[in-house]
């Protein structure tokens, strides 16, 4: 090896290198793994197998330094530059820049040995990801926003997979609150998907510019393969003190979430479905496993309460009254001065059935009033963001106040 | 001695265009032979041969000298058997058995039988249309034709069942033969809109359609009434005036589709190809002279298209400019041919790849890249058209059996006459609100009303032809609570049947 090829590559990673992390290290990892068959997963494996004397960077520099050649250095530039294109910043399992929790018990947990990271997530914050099938009927679309606003609002990070369905629902409800959301990547940094919310103006530019996170273990050009997905998934349970899965199929990827959570010893929960719907078959099933039940964020909170006793930035106890304090401030505002834009009789409907969604035909025809005009009132709701309509019909985007309908 | 030279008149067809076609004939000392000069198409050449076994067989003299006949102008293609009949006479003319004073007074076209019998073409009816049009007084004109001939007001028809009335006709030893008028009927009614149970979404966006001539796109699973409601849409339509009806039997004429003892029908059609049609079926086409197509066949009616996705791509592509502007230009190398296709469209599509998504009895099995794949093909351009998008769910069982019959068709039908004629007061007669100028409609909005729409639109990603379509709607919205303003509430409303998200994003 030549030390003039890994100045070099050092000299770029230095630019791409989470603060507190050392760009040679992450230098000699990229040239490692940029070459085929060695992938950044077996070099994780490979470090697993050798004696835990020391810390992970002595141990990573130790295991490759010694096989590079200048070819993996000059191979290892092209994925560096793309990096720093999208604005990434990389840190290497161990650094300060790299998540907390993830870490914890590295190389013998699954943490990805490198993470790139686009965003500038909150490094302390408690955490909970959030979690389901892409194919998400209303009722699921519902209860996540419903959770992930209100964890949001207590303080929590909420994380995800960035897919369509549930992960996109939670992204949005926790997108401005106080706790944020990040985005875990099921491939790189320079693969549009998916598409809808990767493109420019998208859920993915949403996420950074409020102060969120986009991570990927993934070189920048990687697909979004089978496989890179659900390794993707331990990546969210890594990162997350509780793990709520809300809806999913038989062969869920929420599934695989929920088993790496319980592997690194997290809180899993997960809510409880319509018994005949497909999409309700891993929240059951989990349920049956010991999960515990989340029937509202009241759930979700004290199991982040007792799930991180002490998080460093947020006591987990005042994030709890912070919580019990901020959903009943939105129960008192709700009841006091609900604001519609819709007719009572739609409203009440619409509040009756929350959070499953209710087909216009059925709105019109409860409204007593024209068509036409309840149409109207329907186009009005859904510019003031109050509804959204979907395949299943028209949903109240927040959950109605408990006394059901608005006042006169 | 130079004879003098024979000449009658003959009507040539491009698409609904009439062009003057002289038949020129002269007959000189020679061996005996027929020439025919002048860009004949296969069927005009074999006239020659029907003409003259014709001739004999009627018992009239056959000239035996050499024969001229020339159809003038010789760049314009002639096709069909409709140059049978000028043909005729033009040689009966040229061999003195006419007067030839008679014969160049004289416009003619149909077919010949080889017996001398004299029948109708399919175009029959353009064609006579087209030679008044030309200035034609007096026509020759299969008798079997002449009923639906005698709708073209300011002509002298002269109906001839064979070749003998015809010279009896042109040397006056006969006058015309009466001619019984060709009744005016109303198909059979449409179903009836009563029969629709519950679907008051899907029953509004009906009654827009058919009161503003707005393009309908019905998306729903298989069975939840999407052609049922496309069948009653065309009841809900006012009668044809003579005119427009006119216009629809020429082409359903020259499509073949008429025959000219049929009453002229008063009803709008209404034509439903299906999905697997091609370009040329839809728009028009076919060698030589392009024919109209199920686009044009619909004029003044209504075009169904079931399973809307399940059509090729170019077809749908072609129909974008018909529907922007009402008629069809089609280019061959022999002829540019307009057909007009004022035609409402009415879309079916089920809203995934199986049919069931929303559907709260079966699951859907689709994924959801499929599901966005699927209805990646209708996005753009066409999906711009689409005034009107409703998304139907499938009655419960409760609604069918329950539900209170809905309003019937003559109660709807009455309310959309009522909002064409305020739109045809605004805009001028037969002017529908689809067809408005974008800036007489702003200056019928409230300000308020426009600036909720470009609101509305731009948040939902829309173009700016999205703006001026909505504001038609939101107009036609207006007319049917016959008020003279488009207010906000009626822009509103009509922003609800365009919101992306009633096409299911994610």
């Amino acid at each position: 090896m030549s030390d003039d090829g890994l100045a070099r590559l050092t000299r770029a990673c230095a630019t791409v290198s989470a603060p507190g992390t050392d760009p040679e290290l992450v230098a000699v990892v990229i040239g490692w793994a940029v070459r085929p068959r060695r992938s950044l997963d077996a070099l994780r494996r490979h470090l697993a197998a050798t004696p835990a004397d020391q810390e992970p960077g002595v141990r990573l520099r130790r295991a490759v330094g010694a096989q590079l050649d200048q070819d993996d250095l000059r191979h290892a530039r092209a994925p560096v530059a793309s990096w720093a294109q999208r604005g990434c910043v990389l840190s290497v399992v161990g650094d300060p820049g790299y998540p907390r929790r993830l870490a914890e018990g590295w190389p013998d947990t699954d943490g990805p040995v490198l993470l790139a990271t686009a965003g500038a997530p909150p490094a302390d914050r408690p955490t909970v990801a959030v979690v389901g099938s892409r194919r998400a009927s209303s009722y699921g679309r519902g209860v996540t926003s419903w959770l992930a606003e209100a964890a949001g609002h207590a303080g929590a990070h909420v994380v995800s997979g960035g897919a369509i369905g549930i992960d996109a629902a939670a992204h949005r409800a926790a997108l401005a609150t106080v706790g944020g959301t990040s985005v875990v990547l099921g491939c790189g940094h320079n693969v549009d998907y998916p598409r809808g919310h990767a493109r420019a103006g998208g859920l993915f530019e949403d996420i950074r510019a409020q102060g969120g996170g986009v991570l990927s273990e993934q070189f920048p050009d990687v697909a979004p393969r089978a496989g890179v997905v659900r390794a993707r998934n331990r990546i969210v349970a890594g990162l997350a003190d509780v793990v709520v899965v809300v809806e999913g199929g038989d062969r869920s990827g929420a599934l695989l979430t929920a088993t790496a959570a319980l592997e690194r010893g997290r809180t899993v929960l997960a809510v409880p479905g319509d018994v005949r719907a497909s999409g309700s078959v891993a929240p059951n099933r989990l349920l049956g496993e010991g999960a515990h039940p989340c029937t509202g964020p009241e759930d979700l909170l004290d199991a982040m309460a007792s799930a991180s006793p002490s998080p460093p930035s947020i006591p987990a106890t005042t994030a709890r009254l912070d919580a019990r304090a901020s959903s009943q401030q939105l129960d008192a505002g709700d009841a006091a001065a609900i604001v519609t834009v819709l007719p009572r009789a739609v409203h009440a409907v619409l509040a009756a059935a929350w959070p499953r969604a209710v087909p216009v035909d059925v709105l019109l025809e409860r409204a007593g009033v024209g068509a036409g005009a309840v149409l109207a009132a329907l186009t009005r709701a859904q510019i003031a963001g109050e509804i959204s309509e979907g395949p299943e019909g028209v949903v109240l985007q927040r959950r109605p106040a408990r006394a059901g309908g608005p006042p006169p | 001695m130079v004879r003098e030279l024979a000449i009658v008149r003959g009507v040539a067809l491009l698409g609904l265009r009439a062009m003057e076609v002289r038949v020129e004939a002269t007959s000189s000392p020679g061996l005996p032979m027929l020439r025919l000069v002048g860009l004949p198409d296969a069927a005009v050449r074999e006239a020659g041969d029907r003409v003259r076994t014709a001739i004999t067989r009627r018992g009239l003299r056959w000239p035996g000298e050499r024969i001229v006949v020339n159809l003038a102008p010789a760049e314009l293609p002639k096709v069909g058997s409709a140059f049978d009949l000028p043909l005729a006479v033009a040689i009966l003319a040229a061999s003195g058995q006419v007067p030839l004073a008679a014969a160049a007074a004289c416009w003619a076209c149909g077919e010949l039988g080889l017996d001398g019998s004299v029948r109708p073409v399919a175009g029959q009816l353009p064609l006579v249309a087209g030679a008044r049009r030309l200035g034609a007084e007096r026509l020759l004109l299969p008798a079997g034709a002449a009923s639906e001939a005698a709708l073209v007001d300011g002509l002298e028809l002269l109906p001839v069942a064979d070749l003998g009335e015809v010279v009896d006709l042109l040397t006056a030893r006969n006058s015309p033969r009466e001619i019984v008028p060709l009744a005016r009927r109303r198909a059979a009614p449409a179903p009836d809109l009563a029969e629709v149970r519950g679907q008051p979404l899907a029953r509004r966006a009906v009654e827009l359609a058919a009161a503003g001539g707005h393009h309908l796109l019905l998306s729903g699973p298989p069975g939840c009434g999407k052609s049922m409601l496309a069948e009653r849409l065309v009841g809900l339509l006012p009668d044809l005036d003579t005119t427009q009806a006119l216009e629809v039997a020429a082409l359903h004429s020259l499509a073949g589709l008429r025959s000219p003892d049929q009453p002229l029908e008063l009803r709008p059609p209404r034509r439903a190809p299906h999905q697997i049609v091609s370009a040329a079926a839809l728009i028009g086409g076919g060698s030589g002279v392009p024919r109209p197509g199920e686009v044009s066949l619909a004029h003044h009616g209504v075009l169904t298209l079931d399973e809307l996705l399940e059509v090729p791509r170019v077809v749908l592509d072609a129909l974008r400019q018909p529907l922007e502007q009402g008629e069809v230009v089609l280019t061959r190398s022999r002829a540019r041919v307009t057909y007009p296709a004022r035609v409402l469209l009415v879309a079916a599509t089920n809203p995934c790849p199986c049919g069931h998504l929303g559907d709260p009895r079966r699951a859907c099995r689709c994924r959801p890249d499929q599901v966005a794949r699927y209805r990646a093909r209708l996005s753009g351009p066409l999906l711009d058209r689409l005034d009107l998008q409703v998304a139907l769910r499938p009655l419960d069982h409760d609604a069918l059996v329950d539900a209170a019959p809905g309003e019937s068709s003559a109660v709807v039908a009455a309310r959309v006459a009522a909002a064409r004629r305020r739109a045809a007061a605004r805009w001028g007669s037969g002017a529908l609100n689809r067809d408005a100028r974008a800036q007489q409609l702003r200056e019928s909005t409230e300000g308020a009303a426009l600036a909720r729409l470009a609101g509305a639109v731009h948040g939902t990603g829309g173009s700016a032809r999205a703006f001026d379509r909505t504001l038609r709607v939101a107009r036609t919205i207006a007319d049917l609570a016959d008020s003279e303003v488009v207010g906000t509430s009626h822009v509103e409303e009509a922003v609800a049947y365009r919101l992306p998200a009633a096409r299911g994003a994610a």
